[in-house]
Order: structure tokens, then sequence, then C-alpha cells
């Protein structure tokens, strides 16, 4: 029992923060600019290793400095969309996934010409976690990333249900035509979703950088668990990603925990498939997602 | 006179390669051009396909199962049953989801798979691969084993290609191409789309077989890294949009000509310095990218758009009337 | 079909045109690496030692008479196509006299067998340590100074008998390389007398592997034999065995050793914890010494995996061209047997001028290389030397020849 909940179910808490905060980016940019965004996973390393030349300079935590590297990343991204996406605005969605797919090279190749490809770290040295109760092993970092997600969790919420842009990208997800006719701007609201999907994708990078390490292809491994999330929770549905990313985090994790004898259930190697057969039985039985995205 | 024998060898190569990818392109179109299905998950068949006729094909050996010894007819043959075999399932679960959908679920399952075949050490010998698989007319001299090979994959191609070009004129390919502009319709007109889509699907599927089983011969070793999804299935899309989808000639272009650029830009990035060398690896990726962006932006039609047969009779009749 | 033909043949007389340019007195010689692709960052090093060797050889003389050496890099990626096409290209395009490559053992296996034992070309790998490479029909064209795997796993069980383990666990990256020394180890283990008390394959990649290691310390297994990338899983498990006090004393092949596991983990931590073999030569040998020195100076570190390696095969390839005399594919497999050794006048990392001057008096010549004495047997492979690398007072890796 202490295992499960040590190894299994607290890994997979953090996992799951970390895939929820990717994945409200990209169901954001699906729901709202209706396109697969493949280059989300190079988003997240790219503010990551903006984070590390950050702290290289000034030798804070990385946490102080996520609103920089936020700011930073929200930027370039800006920029990308202005240059590569926006003139593709009215193309049909398979076009914009092939431009994706492209800023996902082109991204991903400046980052590693920039920064080579070794591996880096935040923090050296490992950490203890504390003992409590005498059984459960929390780490520090753990509870951070877990606080931190939340708090992002719940700025988004804000963002959504209080501010007027972000009832303006709720209207465009729903229905875009009906939002431009209600006088809406959609480029603001455009500009928007970019910004806080980058944003998030930073952090949640950072928060795995902190997990684990720096690497040029930290974001990419994790993309198709973000897409499984996303879908997983509903396409189009913050809230539903931010389900979506912790289920399939948790679930990950717990499936390989000797539920039936002494093996694991699921062998080790397989893990990451679980993310995937979660998201295709979904997919049949409940095409909206669990908190009911859209269904294009 | 060297330097023109080895370009033309190269030459052969890049058209080798190429071929076994408008294989699959061609696949790709009969799932994307005749009915609107985007499967991201060709990488999934392409190694169902390759491992299928290796097994079949190789001498016994301790490390994996099969090692039949089978001719390699045999085996092409066999990858294309497999992989339209697991297609037909794939179908018959996702028929009904709409294209991001359906692209995310296939990419899903051709994961999946690609750990199966990684993990099931006993059958396929794991990461290690399957190695010594039989390349037809290997034991010719250069380079008529070469050539020979070649023309056995563009004549494979000419053959894919007629016989799609024959379906999409034929009642079944023009029942597909009105379910894609217009499904309802088609569907009141009581077509059963469900079972083109199923069709077209597994065709496709068996295709992308083929193309993986020419691909074992022809590097005559195969390893799970080689179900990539992401690079081999993104490369297949890019060499469909860009060459111009629902077109067999776009397919065929499309994968020529990226994999020409694919390859032939390392010949002039390994020309500059060798402090650069390594770096210049990113530095081609990026071009690479670049380049898909400015044809996405320029021909978003690809370069050979489709052809709208009935388009361009009506309008010949229009003039023939003036 | 046309606009692709006028395509291609715009790209081949481009591509012939250049060339053409190219100088009249450079022998190519291919350097096929997987430059991009999983195991990136073990392979810079390993090029660097290529190219070191190349420069020895140009500022002493150069190749024959007074050509240069020009090594062209070319990128596997670590896969089988890209290999295949990486060897198209420098054998066709580059015209070259021989190759040095792959890095990997899928890339090499497809690449060998597809185009440079049909062609003809001597591949000689410095990293790609497969059994399945011993075995192929390859009319002695293929040859390696990395060591099978089979040798590395049987080193690593000898080394952990000796260090006193009756018990333990292991997981290994189910990659080919990985995989392959796991598979050996475990047999020589068990046939030591050792007992293996779990054994899980994991993914790459993952951000946590505690749930994988939490099932191996079910037994009471004294240490974990971790083979794995140190970028791909290895530092996580090191650190999430040690953050969960689920194991602290480790043993690894040397796709583990960097020094970024004692940056990350942190020294104090691993000090006697922690046993990484690799394939190396005797440090104290004159040659891996005249290595060490030149290659510190380039800025790289010497003990990197394979990058000793690197350098031998490439100025074995350069000593193979001079006895041959002539830039002659078909001359190189013998001339490389007969400059490998094992008698006569012994050559040594940077000793190219030495070397020009006894080949052209005629004498026998023994390369005793950085990696090894580099003599190869009669499938074209070597034996294995390792090494055992423990972190030193320092702070840094302290490494000792296993005897």
């Amino acid at each position: 029992m202490i295992e499960f909940l040590n190894f299994h179910l607290i890994p997979g808490i953090v996992l799951g923060s970390i895939y929820a905060l990717g994945a409200i980016g990209i169901t954001l940019t699906f729901g709202i600019l209706r396109f697969a965004n493949f280059a989300h996973g190079e988003t997240m390393t790219f503010g990551v290793y903006v984070t590390l030349t950050l702290i290289w300079l000034t030798g804070w935590h990385p946490l102080a400095l996520l609103p920089i590297a936020m700011a930073v990343t929200s930027g370039v991204v800006l920029g990308i969309d202005r240059v590569f996406y926006k003139p593709l605005r009215a193309s049909p969605a398979i076009i914009l996934v092939m431009a994706s797919f492209g800023m996902m090279l082109m991204l991903r190749s400046v980052t590693q010409f920039s920064w080579g490809v070794q591996l880096q770290t935040f923090q050296p040295g490992i950490q203890r976690p504390y003992i409590l109760f005498d059984a459960l092993r929390i780490s520090p970092k753990h509870i951070i990333i877990v606080i931190a997600a939340l708090i992002l969790m719940a700025a988004v919420h804000y963002l959504l249900t209080r501010t007027k842009i972000g009832k303006a990208m709720r209207a465009m997800a729903d229905s875009p035509e009906l939002a431009r006719l209600t006088g809406i701007e959609t480029e603001r609201v455009i500009k928007a979703t970019w910004i806080v999907g980058a944003s998030l994708a930073a952090a949640a990078g950072c928060f795995l950088a902190i997990d684990t390490h720096v690497e040029t292809m930290m974001g990419f491994k994790i993309l198709l668990p973000l897409f499984a999330s996303a879908i997983l929770g509903g396409v189009g549905s913050p809230y539903g990603a931010m389900v979506g990313g912790l289920v399939i985090g948790i679930v990950e994790e717990i499936s390989t925990y000797p539920w039936i004898g002494d093996a694991p259930l699921v062998s080790p190697g397989y893990k990451a498939g679980v993310a995937f057969a979660l998201m295709v039985i979904m997919l049949i039985w409940r095409p909206s997602g669990l908190l009911r995205g859209r269904v294009f | 006179m060297e330097q023109m024998y080895g370009i033309g060898l190269y030459a052969v190569s890049l058209l080798t390669f190429g071929g076994i990818y408008a294989v699959m392109a061609l696949g790709l179109n009969v799932q994307w051009g005749f009915t609107g299905m985007f499967n991201a998950g060709i990488a999934g068949f392409f190694a169902i396909g390759a491992y299928t006729s290796a097994m079949l094909t190789t001498a016994f050996s301790e490390r994996h199962l099969g090692g039949l010894d089978l001719p390699i007819v045999i085996g092409m043959i066999a990858a294309m049953i497999a992989a339209g075999i697991i297609a037909w399932g794939v179908a018959k679960i996702c028929i009904r989801l709409r294209s991001d959908y359906l692209a995310i679920a296939t990419l899903g399952i051709a994961e999946i798979l690609r750990l199966i075949l990684k993990n099931e050490t006993w059958a396929t010998n794991g990461p290690r691969g399957v190695s010594l698989v039989p390349k037809p007319f290997e034991t010719w001299p250069e380079p008529w084993n070469q050539l020979a090979f070649m023309a056995l994959v563009l004549v494979i191609v000419f053959g894919l290609y007629i016989l799609l070009e024959r379906a999409r004129k034929a009642p079944w390919g023009r029942v597909m191409a009105a379910s894609r502009e217009n499904e309802p319709a088609t569907r009141a007109a009581g077509k059963n789309v469900d079972r083109l889509r199923i069709e077209a699907f597994v065709l496709g599927a068996m295709f992308m077989g083929l193309g993986g089983a020419l691909m074992a011969h022809y590097l005559k070793f195969i390893d799970p890294n080689a179900a990539d999804p992401l690079i081999a299935t993104f490369l297949i899309w890019v060499m469909l949009i860009v060459g111009g989808s629902a077109n067999n000639k776009g397919a065929i272009l499309g994968a020529i000509l990226i994999w020409t650029i694919w390859s032939a830009t390392e010949l002039l990035t390994s020309r500059l310095p060798d402090e650069f060398a390594i770096r210049t690896a990113y530095v081609r990726v990026f071009l690479i990218g670049l380049l898909l962006q400015i044809v996405l932006q320029r021909f978003p039609n690809g370069i050979l758009p489709e052809k709208r047969e009935k388009a361009l009779a009506a309008e010949r009749e229009r003039h023939s009337q003036t | 079909m046309t606009n692709s033909i006028k395509r291609l043949t715009l790209a081949a007389s481009a591509l012939a045109l250049m060339a053409g340019s190219a100088q009249a007195a450079d022998i190519n010689v291919g350097s096929v690496a997987g430059v991009t692709g999983p195991i990136a960052e073990l392979v810079a090093p390993i090029v660097a030692g290529r190219n070191l060797a190349g420069e020895h050889v140009n500022a002493q003389g150069g190749l024959l008479d007074g050509d240069t050496y020009n090594l062209v890099l070319s990128d596997s990626q670590c896969d089988p196509k890209a290999g295949v096409d990486a060897g198209t290209k420098v054998v066709n395009v580059e015209q070259v006299v021989a190759i040095i490559g792959a890095s990997c053992s899928g890339a090499t296996n497809g690449m060998v067998q597809s185009v440079t034992i049909p062609a003809g070309v001597v591949a000689l790998s410095d990293s790609a340590t497969a059994p399945s490479i011993t075995e192929l029909e390859d009319n002695d064209l293929v040859f390696r100074v990395a060591p099978s795997d089979a040798y590395q796993g049987l080193a690593i069980a000898q080394l952990a008998i000796d260090q006193g383990y009756k018990k333990l666990a292991m997981t290994y990256s189910n990659d080919d390389y990985n995989a392959g020394i796991a598979t050996v180890f475990e047999q020589a283990f068990q046939d030591l007398g050792g007992e293996i008390t779990a054994n899980q394959a994991h993914e790459p990649n993952k951000a946590s592997y505690r749930s994988e290691i939490s099932t191996l310390a079910g037994g009471d297994a004294e240490g974990l034999a971790i083979f794995a990338y140190y970028g791909g899983s290895g530092i996580t498990i090191i650190r999430n065995s040690l953050e969960n006090g689920l194991f602290d004393k480790f043993m690894a092949a040397d796709g583990m050793f960097d020094a970024s596991v004692i940056e990350q983990i942190g020294a104090d931590t691993l000090r006697g914890n922690i046993f990484i073999t690799q394939s190396a030569s005797d440090y104290a040998d004159d040659s891996y010494k005249a290595f060490a020195e030149a290659f510190e100076a380039t800025g790289n570190d010497p003990v990197a995996p394979y990058a000793a390696h690197g350098y031998d095969a490439s100025f074995l390839l350069a000593l193979a061209i001079e006895k041959a005399g002539a830039a002659d594919r078909g001359a190189i497999s013998a001339a490389l047997r007969e400059v490998a050794g094992p008698s006569g006048t012994v050559i040594r990392p940077g000793e190219w001028e030495k070397a020009k001057a006894a080949i052209a008096a005629g004498e026998d010549i023994n390369y005793e290389g950085a990696s090894g004495n580099v003599d190869f047997d009669e499938a074209g492979d070597v034996g294995g030397i390792y090494s055992v690398n423990t972190v030193g007072d320092d702070g840094s890796w302290a490494t000792n020849l296993i005897q």
C-alpha cells in the first residue's frame, strides 16, 4: 500500500499535473485555431532552455524566473504565428498541421543548434524527500510542482470565466462565425490563445525539468501523452485537459503496480502505450471526451 | 567517369527510396485523397508489412519467429495481407471518427504496435531487429542488382498508379469522391459510405504494408526504429501534401522530390568546414522545415493539384458550345 | 513524370559540378555517424576523435604523395534507412575509399548489408557492438574496433562477482545496444553463480521510473545493474532509486558513462557505490596517453565512450590507404589487416610521420591504438579490454583497468 502511494500514485499526480498544463495549450489551439499543434512540445522545450539560460545569468530559482520565461516564449510563439500560421488561417486543418510539423522541426533545430544536445540540469544533486508518518515520502520539489500547477490552473479558470478576453476565447471555441458576428476581434483572441498556451507550456516544461533534467527532446517525448490528455478530456475544453492530464499521468504510473500477484500489471515497456490505449478507448466510447468538448 | 557512375548509382538509390515512399504515398492517397481519412498511423502498417515479409523470408534464426525461408514474392503478398487485416480491425473501430480524431487514434495505434514489436522479443528480436533479410537480385553484380531492384520498385509504382487511376474513374472511385465532397447526400443516395471507407482504408494500408516489405528487403534489416511514428508518418504526409493531395501523380512526384531534397541537402551541408559539420545537421533540418512552410504557403494545393474530371469536362462542353 | 526527371537531372549535374570542383588532391573517407538521433550527445566526441586522427595525418605529410585525408561526414541518425542513405551517398557521390561507421548497430547492419558489401567497400565501425555483425557474410569487408557486446556483458558480470555481489536486480533500456548487453550479462552472472532477483526492461525517455524500480526492489537484491544511456533513462533511474531509498549501489555499462552523472547526482552520494565499465584500454599505456593529451588539447574528454575508438578507426584507415599505395577500394581490406598487427614496428596514435617512413621503407607495421592493440580476428572483430570507473576523491571519474 505504501509503495503504491509513494512510487505510483504520487509520481502519477506530479506527472499528471505536468501533462495537464501542457494539454491545456493543445486543447485551446485545437478549439480556437482548429488544428492539432505538433510544435507544442518544442515550445515547452524552448521555454525550458530560456529558463536555463536565465539561471546561468542570474542564479535565481527557476520558479522565480518562470514569468520571464513565459513572456519570452509567448513572444517567440506570437512571432511564429505571425509569419507561419497567419497566412494559412483560411486553409484546411491538415495544412496547418503540416505547418506545425515543419515548425516542430525548425524550433527543435534552433534549440539544438543554440544550446547543444548535452544533458543539463537546473539544480545538480538529489533531493531527499520528507518522510511523513514514518512512511509517506513526499519530495519538496513535488509539492512545489503540484501547488504551482494548481495555481496556474486556477489562473486559467479565472481568465476564462471572469475576464472579457477569456469569455471571448470560449465564444470562439464554441462557434467562430457567431463570435465574429458579435464583434469579437478574432485576431486578439488568437493572440491570447497563443500566449496562454505558450506560457503554460513553458511552465509545464520547467516543472518537468525540475523533476528530471533538461534536454532537447524533452517536450517532443511527452507530446503524444499531451494529445492523449487533451482528447481524453474533450478537445476544446481546458477543464477537460486538466482532468485528462491527471488521469493519463496517474493511470500511466499505477498501471505498473503489481495489482495481481507479483509482477506489474502492465509491463513497464508498455507503460507508454497506456496513455494511447486510454485515448483510443475514449475515442471509440465517447468521442466528445470526459468533459464533452467538441466533436469535429 | 567514375564520378558520373557514382552519381548514377546515387540517382538509382534516390529513385528506389523515392519509389518505395511513392508506394506508401499512393496508399495514403487512397485513404486521404479518395475518402478524406486522416491516417497518422502509416508507420504502423509500414512496420507490419516490413516485419511480416522479413520474418517469413529469412532463414531460420533463434532470435525471432518465422525464418521460413519463403520466396520474397510470398513475403510481400503476406505483408499486404497482414497490413490489410490489421487495417480492417482499426477501420471497423475508428470509421466514424472525424479527421483530427482519426489522426490521433491511428497515431496511438501505431505507437502501440511499435511497442509490441519492441517488447515481444521472443517474436521479433525486440530492438535488435531482424537481420539478413534476403534481397531480390542480390546475387547479381553491381550495378545490375541495384538497377534491377529499382526497376522492380518502379514497376510496382507504375502498376499501382494504373490500378488507382482506373479505380478513381470507376464507379467505386466516384462514390468515394462523392462521399468526400458531401457525405450526407451520398448516404441519402443509399450508398454504404462506411463500407466504402473501410475498403479504402484497407486498400491504402495494404499498399503501406507493401512499401514496408520493399523497404525491409532493400535495407536487408528492419528494427522497431523504422516504425518511428513521427518521422516515417510525417514524411509521407509531407510528400503527399507537397506533391498534390488527391492526385496520384502528385503522390509519386511528391515522394521522389521530397526524398531527394531530404537526402541531397546533406551533400550540400557536408561541404562546410568540420567544426560546423555536426551543427549543420541541425541547420539542414531547419531548412527542410522552412522549405515545407514555403511550399505550404505558396502551393497550398501541392505542386500538382487534383484534377476535377467532371469540372474539366463541363468546361470543355461550355467551350465547345460557344 | 518529366518534371521530376528534369529536377533529378539538374540536381545530378549540380552535384557533379560540385564534386568536380573539390581539390584534386583529396582522398575521401566516409565518416558515417549518428549525428542526429537518440545518441547524438554520445556521438559528438566520437566524431571529434575521428577528426583528430585526420588532423594528425594531414599535419605530418598527408596521405601518399601529400594528398589530404578528407573525412566526409554523413548522418546515419542511428536508423537503418538513414544508414543506407548515408552509406550510398559517401560511396557513390563522394567516391570514398573506405568508410568509418556507422555508430549504431542497426544503422551499421543496414548500411553494410545493403551498400558497402555489394559495392566492395571496407566499413570499419568504432561503436557498433551487436554480436549479429560478426556473423555477416562480408567478404572480409566489415571490421570493428569496438568489441562485441558479448564481451562487455561478461566483464560486468565478472566484476560484480569480484565485488562480492551475489544477488542483483537489473533493468535495461529497450534499445538494441542495451538490450544486447543485458542479455549477455544476465546469462554470465548466473553462470558465475550469481542470482538475478528481478529483470525489467524499461522504455527510455520517461519522466519517472519509480514504479519500475519499486517492483525491482521487491526481492532482496544488493544492488541494481542498469543498462541504459545516461540521458535517456540512466540518470533518472539512479535519482529515483536514491531519493526513495530503493537502491543505493549500482553497476552499469558504458552507455551510462558521462560526467553529467556525477554532476547531476552528486559525487559524495555516488562515491563507492557505483561501478561503470567501459570498453577501454590500459590508461597507463603510452598509446592511450598520446591520444588523451592531443584530445584534451582540442577541448574534448578522452574518456568519452568510444572516442578513442573513433581515433583508432580513422588512423587505421589512413594507414591502410598508405600501405595499399593508392586510393584503391579493393586493396584496403588486406592492407588494413596488415597494418593492424600483430607483428611489425609499433606505431602509436599521432606517429604518422614515423608510419609513413616505415611503410615507404617496406617495413611491416603494427598499430597499437588508444582503444587497445586493435588486432583483428578472423571475422574482423577485436577482443575486449574493459576498465571500471568509480567516483574518485576529487569528484570526477577514476578509471582502472579490469584485470
